[in-house]
């Protein structure tokens, strides 16, 4: 079984038909990419698969069973985490608890012993501190660890989401233009990093992106949507081939 | 200091603890007048009607104060919890107005009503203490003990989750969190702080009224927060204390003190817009304090 299936799956904002008729299959541990023109649905699409927008018709299932009706914090806690295109950290807070508000649903402690500072309790906190830290230390942040999100540079935000991303430990990933405002060394290294996480992690990881090489070099398949719509699905070079897609790209203007 | 005017500023820093406590969430509420003034009623109303809590000594019993205190509880807690549900759907400004409305329907309620004594109140509520000083001791420990409860929330897992929605609910949401009960969490510590602060003025004040919930308790209520900062529970605690005071010690000034006040509440947000006590302010101390000597200092030294 797919881990993740969306089948005919349409959303409608008034009289914007931003998805029409998507249907996608995601499998365990592969990387799965969505291209597209601006304004092709493909954040909106994110957005059904967490919850955040209903669809208005289809449905998205996870391991078989249906998301439909469930709200955004009970699919995080299923196991998808996601990032944002327009970056939503948690600005007042430091990196570090950025990181533990990800810990969330692993960090529940019973109330006397947070209240008494059980030793019990300081252990599993120092614990998540650690794990934390690691998280951070993957991404690079570990020295801004006690500094504020917002003073962050953009690209070390795009990384700080991932760490918080990861933090809940999450099964499927979906990663929003994960390399947006990244300089081309910092875009080879975010590939890298995609696949170490990958596997590092066992994840599954559906990433939007609109550099289509580090696509093309990074996802085992790819689909791309236009119009709400999807035109293409297969391996990067079957895409690459595929004249719709030549079409969209070079006949849309871009 | 005059202990009557200390316990007057520590019950206002207890207000000031419990609208913060829905603000460190994002939630802007106003009810705390409103559950104030059910504590102070229940106070009112069990410790002059029923004989059984007065005890045989002079004063009247701690313990039946801890009693009201855990019914005020109890009432404003279970109160909050249906209400919240409600209301806490509203975002912003329209929250705001929502529980301001609950506060203005409380107040005209218990205006009405025969057994909360109409727009005179309840007269003679017995003295469990013979000085102000026995009740700014009592208010100083139950300060202390609320703001204990607030540091702990604040460094653990509700309290992250509280920050995490007050800086972007959606983004909290995407990370597991069930922003709807932590935002109740929040709504009902509020009640039952304010509730309990009730319990304690009503017997201080000697008598209790549905004025003393009303909608510029609202208003002066939130201006501790804004002053003193919502985002460590010293903020509400500092607002409180020091807006509380401030026009009793102004009063050499005449007339004049109204104006000053408001100058104070206007001046403050202009210049510290996360009101004056925050993290940041606390990061700066230490590290002034935390400074090494400079080797240009220690050479100067004779
Ligand atoms: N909440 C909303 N209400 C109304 N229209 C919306 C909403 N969200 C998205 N849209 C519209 O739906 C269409 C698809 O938007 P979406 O954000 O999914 O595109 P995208 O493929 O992610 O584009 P980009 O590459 O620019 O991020 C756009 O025309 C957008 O304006
Ligand atoms: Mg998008």
């Amino acid at each position: 079984m797919s881990l993740l299936q969306v089948e005919d799956v349409g959303v409608r904002f008034g009289g914007l038909q931003a998805l029409q008729g998507v249907d996608l299959e995601v499998q365990q541990g592969e990387i799965f990419g969505l291209l597209g023109p601006n304004g092709a649905g493909k954040t909106t699409l994110f957005n059904v698969i967490s919850g955040l927008t209903a669809a208005s018709c289809g449905r998205v299932r996870w391991r078989g069973a249906s998301l439909a009706g469930l709200s955004s914090h009970r699919i995080a806690r299923l196991g998808i985490a996601r990032t944002f295109q327009n970056l939503r950290l948690f600005n007042s807070l430091s990196c570090l608890d950025n990181v533990l508000v990800g810990m969330h649903q692993h960090g529940r402690q019973p109330p006397l012993a947070a209240l008494l500072q059980t030793q019990a309790f300081r252990r599993r906190e120092t614990q998540l501190h650690q794990q934390a830290q690691e998280l951070l230390a993957l991404f690079q942040l570990e020295a801004a660890a006690h500094q504020n999100a917002a003073s962050l540079s953009y690209g070390d935000r795009r990384r700080l989401e991932m760490a918080r991303a990861l933090a809940s430990r999450p099964q499927l990933l979906l990663l929003d233009e994960p390399a947006a405002g990244m300089n081309p060394a910092e875009k080879d290294e975010l590939r890298e990093l995609i696949r170490r996480i990958r596997d590092q992690f066992k994840l599954t990881v559906l990433i939007i992106e609109h550099h289509v090489p580090l696509m093309l070099g990074l996802c085992d398949r790819l689909a791309v949507l236009n119009f709400g719509q999807c035109i293409a699905l297969g391996s990067p070079d079957q895409v690459r081939r595929d004249p719709a897609v030549i079409e969209a790209y070079l006949g849309g203007g871009a | 200091m005059d202990a009557g005017l200390l316990e007057q500023m520590l019950l206002g820093a207890l207000l000031g603890l419990s609208v913060y406590l829905p603000l460190r969430c994002g939630q802007l509420s106003l009810a705390t007048p409103g559950f104030f003034a059910i504590g102070g009623t229940v106070a009112a109303l069990l410790s002059t009607r029923l004989p059984a809590l007065a005890g045989s000594g002079s004063t009247y019993p701690i313990t039946s104060v801890l009693l009201e205190m855990a019914l005020a509880a109890l009432l404003t807690g279970v109160l909050a919890l249906g209400l919240g549900r409600v209301v806490l759907r509203l975002r912003g400004i329209y929250l705001a107005i929502a529980t301001i409305a609950l506060v203005e329907i409380l107040r005209v309620v218990t205006l009405n009503l025969e057994f909360t004594g109409g727009a005179l109140g309840i007269f003679g509520i017995p003295q469990p203490f013979d000085s102000a000083a026995g009740y700014a001791a009592f208010t100083l420990a139950l300060l202390a003990l609320i703001c204990w409860l607030c540091d702990r929330l604040e460094k653990t897992r509700p309290g992250r989750a509280m920050a995490a929605i007050r800086d972007d609910e959606l983004a909290a949401a995407s990370q597991g969190i069930n922003t709807a009960d932590t935002k109740l969490l929040a709504f009902v510590l509020s009640a039952l702080v304010a509730g309990i602060t009730g319990v304690v003025a009503a017997h201080f004040l000697n008598s209790w009224n549905a004025k003393l919930g009303n909608f510029d308790a609202s208003i002066t209520t939130l201006a501790f927060v804004v002053f003193g900062g919502s985002r460590t529970w010293l903020g509400p605690v500092f607002g409180g204390l020091l807006l509380t005071a401030l026009p009793e010690l102004l009063r050499p000034v005449g007339d004049l003190r109204l104006i000053v006040f408001g100058a104070v509440i206007l001046v403050g947000p202009l210049f510290f817009p996360q009101g004056v006590i925050t993290p940041e302010l606390f990061k700066t101390l230490k590290r002034i304090m935390l400074r090494p000597p400079t080797p240009a200092a220690q050479g100067g030294k004779p």
